[in-house]
């Protein structure tokens, strides 16, 4: 299937013509699930654009949109593109400030904002901004005391619109006519590596063929259930959510509000997703939380049964071959555990769940594969839209997938390369117009044609992507080569029996070599499963089982890095880091200067070929005494974990 | 009992479908529960419990009960609402939600709000005007500014000495 080359509201009106009365949004709101068709959508699109035209906003200028995921969201976006302005979408939980920022930034001339919360924020920060003329609100809950003239109630504007309509029918056509698909449609704020945010030119034209790239490579079908729950102010869910939802189409869902999510997708069972990494993380620890609240017998089963689930589906997805006893218990594991399970969260008759924004550990996927549930990665940057994902039934979990197939009509055919430090470029499909009023932004970003994701890649055999790290974060060695400290401890953290874990190795150091925290709960009852005695955490996490358990955890992460940038050598911190010792900072991230310096003892051993080092550090105790601690620290080399070398601790 | 039935049992002194109509779940008794139920909704949106809908009254903490109990207060779209120490046993989080929603309460429904309370915070950043009693006696009233002033209110709160 290919979409239309178009602008947004020509598809809408499309739709609404051909099929107006097929579902195209639906909203719980007041305990029940509303339904809009596309007429409907139409309808409301129409007189919004049409009031808007009337307060004089003009075709160019921006509007900006700031609340929740909900269908005005929406139709103030698709209002504003049949005018031919531009969309700057907002996250509800911006501060006043930020809000003044993209504002003045965009130039908006227009606010939409959900409700008092929002208006609150708009009206703090209009004296700051020039350009803004009108404040429109969906949500009048609270509003009963505001009489700014600034403020308008979305009724009203579209009670204006209507007005318009009925006296010239052809008003809205005509606007909507006007439109091309290089128009620009939204600005699309990224944070960007430094400084301020800077706000992305997507056109029309970039919408539609990053629309495409989905539908050439995950199994979208015309009229699933989308819920819609990341933000639009993320350029996924333009893409998703506003774009696909169009051009598809399919029918969006918006839940009830951000905590009714999880209940809300029971009641849909929806067939598409996107989550970031964090929303899918929570899903995978609040079924691992009711299971630890289970009863002996009931978490066997579950563990059981996700245990043939992880046989079967992973082992499907590595291609390995699945063994006959599997293969007949995998039917009893489904009814018994992993049906109900998908049924519990409401994922039965999920197809398209994609995780993107930033990495997530493996091991979730692992855990939503198991289910039975097709999680797939997804991969891409702002400025030239999605690139790869998981496709088809067999791929690799550590990476970001295969090549996706960009719109014919966007430009050449997407190519790509790696440079010889290892970044990613990019060519071809929609391309980049730079970001909003900054001079030379295409310039500083594309040469010769290619585009410098600065995002630093490699390749599997079966030539999938790797991403490792942002370019500017990779760390170098003496010999010159770079590594992703980032991608080794994000991936090692996620191993149940590492707590955290701080990469060493700089300009002055010849290898990568790694402190791990363990985690004692999880290692404690590792330990007492295989029977191996120990008495303090000092004494767990140096025994050479342990060692041996976490030699295998890096060396399986190792794989996936080039050879110079493995971790050759490790040892575990011999007592637990502690915020108190200001090891950690409070949100539990390392202070890796202070480590550097307090465990210089110890990192000096992991490079002069010790075995052991003796270590003696000072040391606050809960009451205020102070002692020192004093600790002999077993080191480890990845390649000989198998056989460690036993320390005499 | 469920959130949402607690409040449609506050709707049901303006059903109008009797006993017998009742017992046939459609026409005019059907209808008029849509009816309840779409104010019920209005309900749970403005206190905030779109996610316990559906959770017995039972199983929820104190401070959620008691704005269930507003909320069945309100359900029978009171023209006065009179609230009996309402944050009695109240942690200080939960004295602030609900005193955010007695607020919130005023302005919308537009309603006069009584409230007997013996916690002086609460009564004195709520209240727009106060009457104090003592033993069943009133012995001041006016605004929180003139009662903090009134010396009867000190004597009787505060005892003789504190003058």
């Amino acid at each position: 299937m290919k979409l239309e080359m178009a602008t947004l509201p020509q598809l809408l009106r499309k739709h609404a013509q051909t099929t107006p009365n097929r579902l195209s949004q639906r909203h719980k709101q007041r305990g029940i699930w509303r339904e809009y068709s596309f007429a409907d959508v139409q309808r409301n699109v129409r007189e919004l654009a049409l009031g808007l035209h009337l307060a004089g906003v003009k075709s160019g200028e921006t509007i900006a949109i700031i609340g929740e995921n909900e269908p005005q969201h929406y139709w103030a976006e698709f209002a504003a593109h049949a005018l031919g302005c531009k969309v700057v979408s907002m996250y509800p939980d911006l501060t006043a400030g930020e809000v003044a920022y993209l504002m003045d930034d965009s130039e908006a001339v227009v606010l939409f904002a959900q409700d008092q919360e929002q208006v609150d924020k708009g009206i703090d920060v209009r004296a700051k901004l020039p350009t803004l003329r009108h404040i429109v609100y969906w949500d009048t809950t609270g509003m009963w005391s505001y009489n700014d003239p600034i403020l308008h109630t979305f009724d009203a504007l579209q009670q204006q619109g209507r007005t318009v309509h009925q006296r010239n029918t052809k008003a809205y056509d005509a606007l909507v006519d006007a439109g091309s698909a290089d128009d620009i449609a939204v600005l699309s704020y990224t944070s960007g590596t430094t400084g301020q945010p800077k706000g992305v030119i997507l056109t029309h034209r970039f919408l539609i063929d990053n629309a495409q790239r989905l539908i050439n490579s995950m199994d979208v079908r015309p009229d699933m259930e989308y819920l819609s729950y990341i933000a639009p102010s993320w350029a996924t869910e333009q893409i998703y959510g506003i774009t696909l939802g169009l051009g598809l189409p399919m029918v969006v869902n918006f839940p009830e509000g951000p905590e009714q999510v999880l209940a809300n997708i029971r009641e849909l069972a929806v067939e598409g997703m996107t989550f970031a990494p964090r929303q899918w993380e929570s899903m995978a620890s609040s079924v691992q939380a009711h299971m630890l609240d289970a009863g002996p017998i009931r978490r066997g089963v579950y563990e059981w049964g996700m245990k043939v689930g992880h046989t079967v589906n992973v082992g499907r997805l590595d291609g390995k071959p699945i063994g006959l006893w599997d293969r007949i218990l995998f039917p009893v594991a489904n009814a018994l555990v992993l049906r109900p399970l998908r049924d519990q969260l409401g994922l039965t008759r999920l197809r398209c769940a994609s995780c993107g924004g930033a990495t997530m550990a493996p091991d979730i996927f692992r855990m939503f594969h198991a289910m039975g549930i097709p999680l797939r990665n997804i991969y891409g940057s702002t400025e030239v839209g999605l690139l790869t994902c998981h496709q088809g039934d067999r791929f690799d979990l550590e990476t970001v997938g295969n090549w996706m197939k960009s719109h014919p009509e966007a430009g050449p055919p997407l190519e790509w390369r790696v440079s010889a430090d290892g970044e990613l470029q990019i060519r071809g499909g929609s391309p980049f117009l730079g970001y909003y009023r900054r001079e030379n932004s295409v310039e500083s970003k594309v040469k010769d044609g290619w585009f410098y994701t600065g995002d630093a890649v490699t390749k599997t055999e079966r030539g999938e992507l790797v991403f490792l790290e942002r370019l500017s974060d990779l760390k170098r060695l003496r010999g010159g080569e770079t590594f992703p400290p980032q991608f080794v401890e994000t991936r090692l953290r996620f191993s149940p029996f590492i707590k955290d874990i701080m990469t060493v190795g700089d300009e002055t150091r010849e290898f990568v070599a790694a402190l791990i925290n363990i985690d004692m709960s999880v290692l404690s009852r590792w330990a007492e499963e295989k029977r191996i005695g120990f008495s303090t955490f000092t004494d767990l996490s140096q025994r050479p089982e342990i060692a041996a358990l976490l030699g295998q955890e890096i060396a399986r992460v190792n794989l996936f890095l080039p050879k110079h940038a493995r971790v050759k050598r490790f040892a575990n911190f011999p007592k637990e880091l502690d915020p108190d010792e200001g090891e950690l900072t409070r949100s539990r991230k390392l202070r890796r200067e202070f480590l550097e310096g307090r465990y210089s003892m110890l990192i000096n051993g992991l490079y002069d070929g010790s075995r052991e080092v003796r270590i003696d550090i000072p040391v606050t105790y809960q009451d205020g005494r102070r002692g020192n601690f004093e600790a002999l620290v077993s080191i480890h080399d990845t390649d000989s974990a198998g056989s460690y070398h036993l320390g005499a601790a | 009992m469920s959130v949402i039935e607690n409040l449609m049992v506050g709707r049901h002194m303006h059903m109008k479908t009797n006993l017998v109509q009742s017992f046939f779940h459609f026409g005019p008794s059907q209808r008029e529960e849509v009816l309840h139920r779409e104010a019920v909704e209005e309900i749970i949106e403005f206190l905030e419990i779109e996610s316990i809908r559906h959770v017995p009254v039972g199983s929820l903490g104190y401070g959620l009960r008691k704005r269930v109990d507003l909320g069945r207060a309100l359900a029978q779209d009171p023209k006065i609402l009179l609230m009996d120490e309402p944050m009695a046993g109240m942690n200080t989080e939960e004295k602030e939600d609900l005193a955010r929603f007695i607020l919130d309460v005023r302005e919308a429904k537009r309603i006069p709000i009584v409230l007997v309370e013996h916690d002086m915070g609460v009564v004195m950043d709520l209240a727009d005007r106060i009457a104090v009693l003592d033993f069943g006696r009133k012995i001041a009233d006016g605004t929180p500014k003139e009662i903090q002033a009134n010396p009867a209110v000190l004597k009787a709160y505060l005892g003789e000495d504190s003058q």
